[in-house]
Formats: structure tokens, C-alpha cells, sequence
């Protein structure tokens, strides 16, 4: 049996039209021969009636001041993937192929107890492998699993896998089956050179290695999920990306070993982050280390995302994503921290260079006890992240140069930066980021790769 | 259809018939890169911007590959192969700010597979890693690790934190 796991993304059984496509690439599928598993997402995108966001909307509407239990909201968005999985099944049937859904749990996905986040920890197939040999297509509810609290099937919890968890789901079910290929349908040709909002004929890439593809995925490419690619890459299944609605043949995915070798893979983007850099220029040299540790600390105790990290004797800078700045606001502007040595020296955080009615307050009410030094945090909202993909190309000397003063020559400031083995990753106003991904396209010449 | 390859687990409940598939959360491993010198040019007068590509520019002329490029705040801070150190100071000569070179630095790597879906866990590596005691000459971050540069020394003192606060799961 060659099974095909085929996964379709929200755009792909957003429409009666787009469902009759994809399920006529299932049909096409059996008669080549092959065994299809479907996993489909939730309808639509953002905005649409059965999409994750109105459905988390709904529950937020009843009053938006108090959160809903993760728990119940699993059981909330995972509707969306339902109604989706029934619909495209009962598609396939109309067209005289049989289907049949199932949810994630039904399906013999089992996570781990993080609502809204979960991880798969394991995959018992004989369901899915049963209806195959009825010769029935199964059509698997993407993003959820189930938890087992006593290692029992009763009483299983609904879970859902966070971001891109379909594509996860679809990786995991295709290393489950022993599949033959995965097969990711989405509204685009592939994975692409940059996002085509800022470069329209940013050209298909059409082949990519395991590492590349989760390196733009987790830089910022919505096309494929990193999860998914680890998982694709660890258990050596043939992954392709393709758009449900054109014969392109989209991207296929291969080691390492056997990928293309080019300079410059891509050009991505990612996240909407504040910047905080904090003058430590008045903090004793005794305390400074201890200063550090505490704001870090203070970040990790509530769950901040830091990125773009650095430190050096003047002191640190991070970002922040947008929505979590409020809470870092509140952590930061007005804290006091007392510290003991050889000198005594009480700490008052300032974020920017007017004092906040906070921090002014905390000054008044510690001037009694001593010296106090301000510690300024310079804040620069409205932050993104660029970053260029590729593998030996950026150990090259020079590249930072090359990449640093070409933004410069645009007038294109950057705040940060950070590298890893396989991309090069800039700060950049967010004002920039049509300007500089475009830019870093022409000066890599992406357009000739394919 | 052909069945001859087809195994169906017999455990309904799962257990030993199922795969694993998703790397646990939180670190997965430490490493430990030897043989790196951290480059520091400090105290560059304004243009800030034109001075540190001027010294971006001197090094890429002098065929020094450089990694873990930061901007500080009156300058900027590298790693670059410990060969290449000697390199440095003619390489650099006559640029405007304070060039310094430590040697014999090490880059420990923690890794963690999708660290940003773990809310805080940068944040509590390096407020771990300062507490350690050990010389951090730089930190950095990327999806699936954080990179600290710091001595020989200082990466066991920081693996041994790290490992003692539960942070560094078994392999």
C-alpha cells in the first residue's frame, strides 16, 4: 500500500470550488495508484465564520476582560477542524470516492497536557490503517490530538498543537503510516525566495533541504511549519509543497546531501517586536552582573519571548514581541532594585527619557533613603525582523559588510543583529521591511534561483 | 492493495507499538565550540554607523570571516577563529575606537527546539548563565538555541548551572 498523506491548508477547503479542487488531487491520487490520507484545517483564514480566530473571537466576545480556560478553548477552535474534516469528507463522497473523518484523538494522535500548545508523543495508526484497507479514504482533522490522563483512552482530553499544528499533524501521521510521500497544499506554488507581497515574481524554490525549509519556516515563511519539517527530516519521508490550485510542481524537500547547493536561499521576515536596550553606564561594576541577572530573571518569570539578545559593559538590550511589551512595560518602568556592596545603590528603571508617572512616583518616595541612579531603558517600538537564509555562503568573510552597508546605502537602520550556521537575521524598522526584503532580493539575485 | 508491508500495532492503547515523534521541551543538549577569539571595538565615536563599517569593511578586506556580529552601544562585538586573531590588530590599525581581543573563548551552544514556542526560557537560560558566575563576553539567540561566548572554564561553570537547575534535561 503506498499511503499519501495530503494535507490542505484553510485557502484549499475554503470554498465549495477550492474543496471540489483539492478533493479531485485526492481522487487523482487513488487512481495513480496510491493510498491518500487526508488532514485538513480548519475553512478559511482570518475572519472567515469557521476560522480558529472567530471561533476564539466568540468565546472572547462574552467578556472580553476575563480569559477562557485553554482547555476550553481547545474544545472551541477544534470545532473549526471538525466541521472541515465532515465537509471534505462528505465532498469526497459526492464525487463517488467514500470518506470518512476523524479527529485527532480518533485518529490515534496522542500529546502531551499542554492545552493550546501541545506536543505529539505518540501515534497508534491501526484506525487510519483499517479504514485504508476498506478502502475508504480517511480524512484526519489537522492541529489536535488527544491527552491521555491515565495512559487510558477514556476520558481522553481534546488537544490542539499550536501554530502550523496541521502540517505537524500531517508530518507525524506520514512517519506514523510509513507514507510514502506528504504532500502540503496551500494557496502559493511553494516555498518561495521572499514573501511575494513584497516581491511579487519571487521565483519558486524547487528543491530545499530539510534544514532550510524549517529554517525559513521558523524565520518567518508561513508556507510550512518547522515542526513538521523536523519531523519530515527525522524519519526521511519526502515532502513536497505545492498550491492546490495550479499544476505547478511546487517544492519538494530533500537532505541535506542531496539538495541544491546555492549561496542565498531566501529571504524572510518575522515577528512585530519592541526593542529595549538599557544604559547600565551608572550601574556600579559590582552590580552589574547581579542587575543583569535579576532583569532576566524578572523576564523568565513572566514568560517574555526575548529575541535578538546582547549584552556588553554598558549594559543589555532584547526585543520583545508587540504584545507582550505591555507586560514587559509593567515589569520594567518604575522597578526599584536595591543592591548592597561596598557601595549601597537603590536602582530606578526608566523606560525612555521622560519618566513615566510611575517611575516619577518611585523616585519621590525612594528619595528619603539614599542614592538612586536611573537605569534608562531606550525603547524602539514598531520593530521587525529580516533575515537571509543560506548555508556556507554566510560564513564567507565579508558578508556581514556586504549585507551591513548595502542596507546603510538605503537608509535602512539596523538596530540588531544575529547569525546562526544557516541565516543572518537583521532589526529593522518595521516602516523598512518592504524596502530592505526587496532589497536584500535584488543583492543576492534571487530571482535566478529555481 | 498491496498489505505486505503493513504492520498494525496490536497495543490499541498505545505504548510500545508507537513511534515518537516531537523532541521534548526545553534544552535538548548543550555543545560546547572551541578555538574562537571575541573581538570587541569599543568607546567608536560618532558616526557610529561609518565607523562600524569601517571596521566591518577592514575585516572583510582582510579575509577574516567574523560571527556573532552585536551592536553595542558605543560600538560593536565578534567572534572570529582564533587564528585569525593575530590578524586583527593590523587589520584594525588606525580605526577610530578601543579594539580589544580576548582569546581562547569558547561558544556554548544550548540548544532547544523551538525555544520560542517556550514562553520565557531564553529569558531563564541567561538569567541562569549570569548567575553562574562565568565570564559572558556576549549572548545571542536564535530559534532552536542560545549561543553564549564565554572562556573554557566558564561553559562547565554554566552547563553545570544549567544542569543543577534542572534547565539541561537528560539526553
Amino acid at each position: 500500500m503506498k499511503i499519501k498523506v495530503m494535507k490542505f491548508g484553510g485557502t484549499s477547503v475554503a470554498t465549495p470550488e477550492a474543496r471540489g479542487q483539492a478533493a479531485l488531487r485526492v481522487v487523482s491520487a487513488v487512481e495513480q495508484g496510491f493510498s491518500p490520507v487526508v488532514v485538513v484545517s480548519a475553512i478559511g483564514r482570518r475572519g472567515a465564520p469557521y476560522a480558529t480566530d472567530t471561533l476564539i473571537q466568540v468565546l472572547k466576545e462574552i467578556d472580553p476582560t476575563v480569559q477562557p480556560d485553554a482547555r476550553e478553548l481547545d474544545l472551541m477552535v477544534a470545532c473549526g477542524e471538525i466541521l472541515s474534516a465532515v465537509i471534505f469528507a462528505h465532498t469526497l463522497k459526492t464525487m463517488g470516492r467514500p470518506g470518512r473523518a476523524f479527529r485527532g484523538g480518533q485518529a490515534g494522535i496522542r500529546t502531551d497536557d499542554v492545552f493550546g500548545n501541545a506536543r505529539i508523543v505518540g501515534i497508534n495508526p491501526v484506525t487510519l490503517l483499517r479504514t485504508l484497507e476498506q478502502g475508504v479514504t480517511p480524512v484526519v482533522c489537522g492541529f489536535q490530538g488527544v491527552y491521555l490522563p491515565d495512559g487510558n483512552w477514556l476520558g481522553g482530553e481534546l488537544t490542539t498543537l499550536g501554530r502550523g499544528g496541521s502540517d505537524t499533524t500531517a508530518a507525524a501521521l506520514g512517519a506514523a503510516l510509513k507514507a510514502h510521500s506528504i504532500e502540503i497544499f496551500t494557496d502559493v506554488e511553494g516555498v518561495k525566495t521572499a514573501d511575494p507581497d513584497y516581491v511579487p515574481r519571487a521565483p519558486t524554490l524547487r528543491q530545499v533541504s530539510y534544514d532550510e525549509v524549517a529554517e525559513i519556516a521558523h524565520l518567518g515563511a508561513k508556507v510550512l511549519h518547522p515542526r513538521a519539517a523536523e519531523i519530515a527530516n527525522r524519519f526521511n519521508i519526502p515532502l513536497r509543497v505545492k498550491s492546490t490550485f495550479s499544476s505547478d510542481p511546487g517544492t519538494e524537500v530533500v537532505r541535506t546531501a542531496d539538495a541544491n547547493k546555492r549561496g542565498i536561499t531566501g529571504v524572510t521576515h518575522s515577528g512585530k517586536l519592541v526593542y529595549l536596550q538599557f544604559d547600565f553606564g551608572d550601574v556600579e561594576p559590582d552590580h552589574l552582573r547581579q542587575l543583569e541577572s535579576s532583569v532576566y530573571a524578572m523576564m523568565a518569570r513572566y514568560g517574555l519571548n526575548l529575541f535578538m539578545m546582547n549584552l556588553s559593559p554598558q549594559g543589555i538590550g532584547f526585543a520583545v514581541p508587540r504584545e507582550q511589551y505591555p507586560t514587559a512595560k509593567d515589569l520594567l518602568d518604575g522597578l526599584v532594585i536595591p543592591l548592597d556592596g561596598p557601595t549601597s545603590v537603590v536602582y530606578l528603571f526608566q523606560i525612555g527619557q521622560v519618566p513615566s508617572r510611575e517611575a516619577e512616583t518611585q523616585a519621590e518616595l525612594l528619595g528619603p533613603l539614599g542614592t538612586i541612579r536611573t537605569v534608562r531603558i531606550e525603547l524602539t517600538e514598531g520593530c521587525t525582523m529580516v533575515s537571509l537564509i543560506g548555508a556556507e555562503y554566510l560564513a564567507r568573510p565579508g558578508i556581514f559588510y556586504q549585507v551591513l552597508n548595502g542596507l546603510a546605502s538605503e537608509q535602512i537602520s539596523v538596530l540588531q543583529t544575529s547569525d546562526s550556521d544557516l541565516s543572518l537575521s537583521c532589526l529593522i524598522p518595521e516602516s523598512e521591511l518592504s524596502r530592505c526584503v526587496a532589497y536584500l532580493h535584488d543583492m543576492f539575485q534571487l530571482h535566478q534561483v529555481g | 492493495m498491496d498489505q505486505a508491508n503493513i504492520t498494525i500495532p496490536l497495543d490499541l492503547n498505545g505504548g510500545r507499538s508507537e513511534l515518537e515523534f516531537e523532541r521534548p521541551r526545553g534544552i535538548s543538549h548543550l555543545e560546547v565550540r572551541t578555538g574562537f577569539a571575541q573581538l570587541q571595538v569599543q568607546e567608536i565615536p560618532e558616526p557610529l554607523l561609518d565607523h562600524r563599517l569601517e571596521v566591518l569593511r577592514r575585516l572583510s578586506e582582510s579575509g577574516i570571516s567574523i560571527d556573532f556580529l552585536k551592536f553595542t552601544q558605543e560600538g560593536l562585538s565578534c567572534v572570529v577563529a582564533q587564528e585569525d586573531a593575530v590578524r586583527i590588530q593590523g587589520a584594525l590599525e588606525g580605526v577610530p575606537g578601543r579594539v580589544s581581543v580576548l582569546p581562547d573563548r569558547s561558544i556554548l551552544l544550548v540548544h532547544a527546539v523551538n525555544m520560542r514556542d517556550e514562553e520565557g526560557l531564553a529569558a531563564r537560560v541567561v538569567s541562569l548563565a549570569i548567575a553562574s558566575g562565568a565570564p559572558l563576553e556576549q549572548i545571542g539567540d536564535m530559534h532552536d538555541r542560545i549561543l553564549i561566548v564565554t572562556t573554557a572554564e566558564g561553559a562547565v561553570r554554566i552547563q553545570s548551572e544549567l544542569e543543577k537547575s534542572g534547565e539541561a534535561l537528560a539526553r
